[in-house]
């Protein structure tokens, strides 16, 4: 099933980046999750270790067996993972005011996070199809529909970023498969023509909270803003070449709430300064740059629009958390891909990396 | 390859060129977006992070220690601990003031009135809510903190002042506040200094104040002090020797109380100006003042008709009485106009300018010479001689022997005393002034009024035979290393005297306490002592008031007893003032008593208890109550 020779055309460069960005997670975790007051180390560091080697696997995984197989069975990933998000909203674990997860024995799965490869799957497979220059107003529809129940799902958890971010992943894929800008034009003018009613009926007290204190951060400077100004003092007080390792103020002294999840990139711009800050986005840019390569060289539509469609997810999520850690956006509860501490996120990540690997180096293949 | 989808291959290759142009540019805003913040802006946001993180807490620098001439400590500086809120970290001030009233049993509603108080404030500066909190309120705070309960409490340990017990010295030693507004824009203070507010602890304020050091530590989002960052130790102020004995101090303080008496009494090293006892009473608990004062003691001690808080010694103005006689006999004898041996007849009084003058002995004292005028305190003799002097001599002798105007003693808001002249009375009520009214100064009744501490500068002065020091409280200074005597010392002032003039004045007062005089309660034998004895009158001022019964003041004289002692080369002179003592000679067991104790210090004798002389006055218990609170 698998030709060796296969190996000659792994994109090692891209590999390395992105280890490269787990082990940059990795250490900017110890160090927000020291505690300066004892000595013990965390035990955080470990387990984001432990959720590298799973993704690993599962990298692995999605590199071996070919894309088109996975694209021949995505309805089958995409409906098994709508499941699960039912499951969870029924029967799974609650933690941080959110029904997010499936208990397993040896891990905790958040099956949004794999949602975001499922969807990547089922959208490449239907835009993959299209016959004409342009998708038809059908297949629109059908994808709206697709991405309407995990984002419906997700939301209702609730867990509004990830939502956004899995919605995000129908967009990138359907302007890349050639739908027409015109249509993608009226899209937004409606989406700003009901921003007043989503503004009153969708959202609910805490999140307008956090939108108006984004606009205006001195509202409510030790409520909602808080967490914008600290996280702009954070970064700013970094300097050109950082406090230092274990050595940041803002985040050792815990000013910056859950820093090793969401503000992890916070953290590095504190001590490591704008000079980590500019090797982290060169290598992000970097990872991103090569899957848009990648897409395309792709053999087939299908291989390019699933490397479309895995790269939305990350692309947003990246640009979202990095301006939020520089409190240029509302603060929303949105992990960093690769860096930020959190298993499910580091797997789904890995396997979607796997999936573009996998284009790339079956770009020749018959 | 054409149709679809090759167009469909174009499509997505200029979409994809696209995607690229757009996730450069994206990466490439957020890096000129964390260089503006990290790099342009850098500074403002280190500011922002350190006074996140870092707390300056005060180490409040103990004030110096004050001591007696022997060494013996006066003031010295005990630990309080304050607890104070930090408003500038605060997310929910209500819940802290909540909590903070729960866990020290302090009512709500007035740690809320301290944070009113301080509202206008900057917010980084702590409000004191408690300031003399007991261990009991400190533990609870401490232990709540270390829970994180009450992240935004600091419990402060601050040096305080401890003064001695019942009120001993309170005049002289003053009390300590905070600085007003006024003091801390013209003393460059920092707002809620602590400083001097009167006596000593005022004089000598920049001397004794210290260096206030402070600790910088940091602190993580919920307050909690992880390390120390910098230490700078508070420096305390310097010491200071006073020139009090306090075995004088006491012995003073305890016969007063002893008899019953307000008022106030000065004894001097005539020699050197040093004062050796200060005393005013009643007096008050400069220990209330220390960790600030409530409002309730405030007003009480404020509204009280005693006045508690006045220096008697330095602010209470009264006539001389008889005392006055010594500024008539030397400015007469050195201006010449009488010898000792001028004698005048007494019948009992005398008329001057077509009005009688009495003398206290209706039956008159015969003829006397100024010796036995000053013995007997005649008033015939000291009316016709001070007639003779007329009020421009008078004025001017009080003047050179240190009785008119401010002795200079090193205590603040000291009164003039007042000896009357032409010019001061047309300058004040626009009138010449009448010969007949020198008559009465000559006694020191009329428009004489003067402070215990002058009256005392007088007799320190005639007890030197002219010359005389100012008082002066500070003996020596210690900076650190060691104790040197204060930089300026005041030089001797006023005129030497006459030989002649000091031998009849020395031998009439000693004649007074020796002979048959009034003075005959302060004879200590072996001890020569000289003295004067003199009377108040309350009611010339308040006659017409008594006469509708419309006061309820106590309307009894005062009495006075200036002395020295021994005759022959001085060492100790002062003055003793019985408030409503009737007489002279009630206000002399009081000096006796000093003196008593001072001779018995000098000879190595143990000090001796107060005995109430035969006939004194039951201690007025009633008019006691003003004391030793």
């Amino acid at each position: 099933m698998f030709d060796r020779r296969l190996c000659a055309h792994i994109d090692w460069l891209m590999l390395g980046a992105v280890y490269l960005l787990c082990a940059i997670g990795v250490v900017m975790i110890a160090s927000a999750t020291a505690d300066p007051s004892r000595a013990t180390a965390s035990q955080l560091p470990a387990t984001q270790v432990y959720a590298l080697v799973l993704g690993t696997g599962a990298l692995l995984v999605c590199l071996v067996i070919d894309y088109r197989s996975f694209g021949e069975r995505a309805h089958l990933i995409y409906g098994g993972l709508v499941l699960l998000l039912v499951y969870v909203l029924e029967f799974g674990s609650v933690r941080g005011g959110g029904r997010r997860w499936i208990a397993l024995p040896w891990f905790n799965l958040q099956p949004s996070e794999f949602m975001k490869i499922g969807l990547a799957l089922v959208l490449a497979r239907l835009f993959s199809e299209t016959r004409h220059q342009a998708p038809s107003g059908r297949e629109l529809a059908i994808a709206g529909a697709l991405t309407a129940v995990p984002v419906v799902l997700v939301a209702r958890q609730p867990d509004f970023g990830t939502a956004v971010t899995i919605a995000s992943v129908v967009l990138g894929v359907a302007i890349l498969a050639g739908m027409r800008l015109k249509l993608l034009g009226l899209l937004l003018a409606a989406a700003l023509l009901t921003a007043p009613a989503a503004w009153t009926f969708a959202l609910q007290d805490y999140q307008r909270g956090r939108i108006l204190s984004f606009v205006n951060p001195s509202r409510d400077p030790l409520g909602a803003g808080y967490q914008q100004i600290q996280a702009r003092i954070t970064v700013g007080s970094g300097g050109l070449w950082g406090k230092g390792f274990r050595k940041g103020t803002q985040g050792q002294l815990s000013f910056l709430p859950v820093a090793h999840k969401d503000f992890i990139f916070s953290v590095l711009a504190e001590e490591q300064g704008f000079v980590g800050v500019l090797v982290v986005l060169a290598l992000y840019a970097f990872v991103v740059l090569r899957a848009v390569d990648t897409a395309r060289r792709a053999r087939d539509r299908l291989g390019a629009l699933l490397v479309v469609g895995v790269l939305s997810s990350f692309l947003f999520q990246v640009v979202y958390n990095v301006s939020m850690s520089a409190g240029l956006a509302p603060v929303k509860g949105l992990t960093l891909p690769l860096m930020s501490y959190g298993g499910s996120s580091l797997i789904a990540t890995l396997a979607g990396v796997g999936l573009i690997l996998n284009v790339r180096m079956r770009r020749f293949t018959n | 390859m054409t149709g679809p989808p090759s167009l469909q291959r174009r499509r997505l290759a200029s979409r994809l060129n696209a995607l690229s142009v757009c996730v450069v540019t994206t990466f490439a805003a957020l890096a000129v977006a964390f260089w503006y913040f990290q790099v342009v802006m850098n500074a403002e946001y280190v500011r922002l992070a350190e006074n996140n993180h870092q707390r300056r807490l005060a180490l409040r620098a103990p004030r110096g220690i004050l001591y007696d001439r022997e060494f013996r400590p006066l003031v010295e500086n005990r630990d309080a601990y304050t607890i104070s809120i930090l408003r500038e970290h605060s997310r929910d001030l209500d819940r802290v003031v909540r909590r903070l009233a729960e866990a020290t049993g302090v009512a709500e509603q007035r740690i809320r009135d301290e944070l009113d108080r301080h509202r206008s404030e900057p917010r980084y500066r702590p409000v004191v809510v408690i300031g003399d909190a007991s261990l009991a309120q400190v533990s609870a705070v401490l232990a709540r903190r270390l829970d994180f309960e009450l992240p935004d409490v600091v419990v402060e340990r601050v040096p305080t002042r401890r003064y001695p017990a019942l009120g001993v010295g309170a005049h002289l030693l003053g009390y300590v506040g905070e600085a007003s507004e006024a003091q801390v824009q013209t003393g460059g203070l920092r707002p809620g200094a602590v400083v001097g507010q009167s006596g000593v602890e005022r004089a000598y304020n920049t001397e004794l104040m210290g260096t206030d050091g402070e600790r910088r530590v940091m602190v993580n989002s919920v307050g909690r002090e992880i390390a120390t960052l910098q230490e700078i130790a508070a420096s305390e102020g310097r010491r200071l020797q006073l020139t009090i004995d306090l075995d004088l101090q006491l012995a003073a303080e305890h016969a007063f109380h002893a008899l019953g008496y307000q008022g106030a009494a000065a004894f001097l090293d005539p020699r050197s100006g040093e004062v050796l006892a200060l005393v005013s009473l009643p007096a008050y608990d400069p220990n209330n003042f220390a960790t600030g004062i409530d409002r309730a003691t405030w007003i009480r001690l404020n509204t009280d008709v005693l006045k508690p808080l006045q220096n008697r010694a330095i602010q209470g103005r009264y006539s001389p009485g008889s005392t006055f006689k010594a500024v008539v006999a030397a400015a007469a004898l050195e201006e010449g106009i009488i010898t000792p041996v001028f004698t005048v007849t007494c019948r009992g009084g005398a008329t001057f300018y077509g009005r009688f003058f009495q003398c206290h002995s209706k039956s008159g004292h015969g003829p006397v010479d100024l010796r036995h005028a000053i013995e007997k305190s005649c008033n015939t003799y000291f009316y016709t001689v001070g007639n003779m002097v007329g009020i421009e001599r008078l004025h001017k002798w009080a003047a050179l022997l240190g009785l008119a105007g401010k002795t200079g003693i090193d205590l603040p808001n000291e009164v003039e005393s007042l000896v009357p002249s032409p010019e001061w009375k047309k300058a004040r009520t626009g009138e010449k002034w009448y010969a007949g009214e020198t008559i009465s100064v000559a006694i020191g009744q009329g428009q004489v009024s003067v402070t215990p501490i002058s009256l005392a500068n007088l007799y320190a002065a005639v007890a030197n035979g002219g010359p005389h020091c100012p008082p002066r409280l500070l003996k020596a200074i210690n900076d650190g290393q060691g104790w040197r005597p204060p930089d300026e010392v005041a030089a001797p002032e006023g005129p030497r005297l006459k030989p002649e003039t000091v031998a009849a004045l020395h031998d009439g007062f000693w004649l007074v306490v020796n002979g048959a005089g009034t003075g005959g309660r302060a004879r200590i034998p072996g001890h020569d002592v000289a003295g004067k004895t003199g009377t108040a009158q309350v009611i010339s001022l308040e006659g017409g008031r008594r006469a509708a019964g419309r006061t309820e003041r106590d309307l009894r004289d005062h009495g006075w007893f200036a002395f020295f002692a021994p005759r022959d080369n001085p060492e100790i002179a002062g003055v003793v003032f019985a408030e409503h003592g009737e007489h002279g000679s009630s206000a002399a067991p009081i000096a006796r008593h000093v003196l008593e104790t001072y001779f018995a210090k000098r000879e190595g004798r143990p000090l001796p208890a107060f005995e109430a002389p035969p006939g004194a006055p039951a201690p007025a218990a009633a008019r006691g109550a003003g004391a030793g609170q």
